[in-house]
């Protein structure tokens, strides 16, 4: 009797002193688990993660997938009873679909509650990855605006100089429109040993990313400001001519099935000059330890054309799961995002979705591309962003494929790719 | 009395065999259960999912639509191309599969030493993942910086595309297939040589018969239901090849690759819409059994 008393007695007061632990400020115990791209910028904040834990008590676990892998497995936890990932990482691609589902929490309530300013989020990337009609479903994570990363060295070899004088009585310098660009392009691949572009055509993102970029430095848009669809113009038909005159004429071998990963190689190898990519690639590819033939014969410019593509991941916080754990995750997105924590991000290669970080001197006088890259976010342009666009950079991708690989032709291409953003459009009404 | 004994009798007789079934039964209930579960409960799912109006923005069942997901993906502009390109893909595979296996399990069969190494070394391909194996050939093959062509290039010949142009793309990704594949139809094939009996060539030779025509007469008809099998089963497994598409080309370029299982695919979670994609696994399955049923007529009755 007296040892059954005592083990209930024991029992109450460990069971009390959990409930009492529970509620504790440092949340011992707690476990965050996110589904994570994995690309450096993940391991930059991974490698942060330990402050985050001494900090609250709070383990935050990464689990590292590609990119194309993680649409489906974060779409069948959403959709269950309860979600395995506590922080979701969203792409702008999916930031009209999750909020439709209605599987994201509105995070204005967190932000009230802690006060957590927003202001210092530059206004395109909030558009972009942080409210979805008037409700702050997201926090901008990092950007991944796209632009030109090209070849000073051989921009500014005498011999290829003379060459390009001759060839186009123009003086050898960052192209200012699309076509010539193309042109530039294929005069490296003619001249200078070189492949003129590093292309990523692969069909689906790749090549839809890619092309965005040519669309909007040659004046073409997906919608008009009404949002109506506006992708059938001439603009588009003449990019998607000079997307694939610089296939077949500028670009490397196997191009139509080059993902990012294949064009980092060959321009890390210094086998390019040039690749439209997003702009955190230039620290990757500037650096003399990863791509000895290449670094520091490297610079960061707008698309030609003046408009590239623009992209970015925010942060989301599933609605099926407990209140706890919501609370936990908006612990930790103001953490991650906050000036401190984004600072320090931004000083091992961060793409940043804060000003006052693009700005900051110390990140400046370490990086001084930033200046460039803040023109590049400044200046991108969205893809059209809807409860569909995934299947739409599906149907895309297939159109641009055939129109590379010669099978349809361009504008054909494009006429199909506008009608089926106006059916998907149309669907997701 | 009487009649008594004439309804009792055959209820005596039976007894024993009712007895037999009922102990069957009860064996074969586990097994039976977990099947009804593992595969069963999917598959009944998955023809609701099929019949219904669930997409992932919109998980609910109800309403029914009947035959609405399928007429709308057979509408679809690409997708009967899909269905070609699986048809051919498969046709390719299996066919090549099983001449390259019955090639080599001949040879083997007539090996003395060493067999058990011979086998381990085949058996590789067959034990790692198909997307291993589509990323080890998309290194491979990569055409600027892969061994492959490296090696053709030191050798004079000039390197080629091969995942960047819609013909080679589709060739280079059944080379693949069939390069995985082909050790499972050669396990297969070798074990049924190995247990033909020997009687059969023993008469054949005392006859005079030649090679090729103990191999025609004799193998060949021996091997036809040990062949089959591994047809069929290839055949099925082609069908629904969707790992080295998704790691080699994407159904790229163009739709050069575009099998119905990656179809399928994109259509569930890219479409958001998993009743039609249920609806396109529907369409890939009652394929599946048309070509096997035909398959199997066209053996039994040659046999």
């Amino acid at each position: 009797m007296t040892k059954h008393m005592l083990s209930a007695l024991l029992s109450s007061a460990s069971l009390a002193a959990l409930l009492l632990a529970a509620p504790d400020a440092k949340a011992d115990g707690l476990k965050l688990t996110a589904l994570m791209e994995d690309v450096p910028e993940t391991h930059i904040i991974e490698a942060l993660l330990p402050e985050f834990t001494k900090e609250t008590g709070i383990t935050v676990e990464f689990q590292k997938l590609a990119y194309p892998d993680m649409h489906q497995k974060l779409v069948t936890q959403l959709i269950s009873n309860q979600s395995a990932y506590n922080v979701l990482e969203v792409d702008f691609l999916w930031a009209g679909e999750f909020p439709e589902a209605g599987w994201l929490a509105d995070l204005q309530p967190f932000v009230d509650k802690t006060n957590f300013d927003l202001k210092p989020f530059v206004p395109s990337m909030m558009d972009l990855v942080g409210k979805h009609k008037d409700t702050l479903y997201m926090i901008p994570m990092y950007n991944y605006s796209m632009g030109l990363i090209y070849r000073t060295d051989l921009l500014a070899d005498v011999k290829l100089k003379d060459a390009w004088k001759q060839e186009s009585g123009k003086d050898l310098a960052f192209p200012t429109t699309l076509a010539d660009y193309v042109a530039l392009s294929k005069f490296m691949k003619k001249n200078a040993g070189v492949e003129g572009a590093a292309m990523q055509s692969q069909r689906g993102d790749p090549n839809s990313m890619e092309f965005s970029n040519y669309l909007f430095a040659n004046g073409g848009r997906y919608l008009d400001d009404s949002g109506k669809v506006a992708l059938d113009s001439p603009e588009a038909v003449q990019a998607l001519e000079l997307y694939v005159d610089n296939l077949k004429n500028g670009a490397q071998k196997g191009a139509l099935s080059a993902t990012l990963d294949d064009t980092f190689r060959l321009m890390c190898d210094g086998k390019a000059f040039s690749m439209v990519t997003y702009w955190w690639m230039l620290p990757q590819i500037d650096n003399k330890d990863k791509c000895p033939n290449a670094a520091g014969k490297v610079a960061l410019g707008v698309m030609p054309g003046g408009h590239g593509e623009s992209g970015g991941w925010g942060w989301g916080i599933p609605k099926n799961q407990s209140a706890e754990l919501q609370d936990a995750a908006w612990k930790f997105i103001a953490w991650v995002q906050g000036k401190e924590i984004s600072i320090k991000r931004a000083m091992e290669g961060h793409a940043p979705t804060r000003s006052d970080v693009f700005e900051d001197p110390a990140v400046l006088a370490k990086y001084p591309y930033y200046k460039q890259a803040l023109d590049v976010v400044a200046s991108g342009m969205s893809f059209p962003i809807f409860t569909y666009s995934a299947q739409y950079e599906d149907v895309l991708g297939r159109q641009l494929s055939l129109a590379g690989s010669g099978e349809v032709k361009p504008d054909t291409a494009i006429k199909a790719s506008a009608s089926g953003l106006e059916e998907l459009m149309k669907k997701a009404q | 009395m009487t009649d008594a004994a004439v309804i009792d009798a055959p209820k005596k007789k039976r007894k024993p065999r009712d007895r037999w079934r009922a102990t069957g039964w009860k064996f074969a209930a586990p097994g039976l259960s977990m099947i009804a579960i593992v595969m069963g409960f999917p598959l009944v799912y998955a023809v609701l999912l099929s019949l219904s109006s669930f997409t992932l923005l919109k998980p609910k069942l109800a309403p029914f639509v009947g035959l609405e997901n399928f007429r709308t993906v057979m509408a679809g502009e690409y997708f009967w191309h899909s269905v070609w390109i699986t048809i051919k893909y498969s046709a390719v595979t299996v066919t090549g599969e099983f001449v390259l296996g019955l090639l080599i399990a001949l040879l083997l069969n007539r090996v003395v030493r060493l067999k058990a190494v011979y086998f381990a070394i085949l058996t590789i391909p067959m034990a790692m993942s198909p997307v291993s194996v589509g990323l080890i050939w998309h290194m491979l093959l990569q055409p600027n910086l892969g061994i492959v062509n490296r090696l053709l290039e030191l050798s004079g010949l000039g390197g080629v595309d091969w995942l960047g142009e819609p013909g080679p793309a589709f060739w280079t990704v059944v080379f693949v297939d069939i390069w995985q594949q082909v050790s499972f139809v050669i396990l297969i094939l070798a074990a049924g040589l190995a247990a033909l009996p020997s009687d059969p060539y023993e008469a054949a030779e005392v006859d005079g018969a030649g090679s090729l025509q103990q191999f025609w007469y004799l193998t060949l008809p021996m091997l036809r239901p040990v062949a089959a099998i591994a047809i069929v089963i290839q055949l099925i497994n082609e069908t629904r090849t969707y790992d080295l598409v998704y790691v080699l080309t994407r159904g790229g370029p163009g739709i050069a690759t575009d099998l119905m299982s990656y179809f399928a695919y994109r259509q569930a979670f890219l479409g958001l819409s998993i009743n039609e994609g249920a609806a396109v696994s529907f369409v890939l399955l009652l394929m599946v059994l048309l070509l096997t049923i035909v398959f199997f007529r066209l053996v039994t009755r040659r046999g």
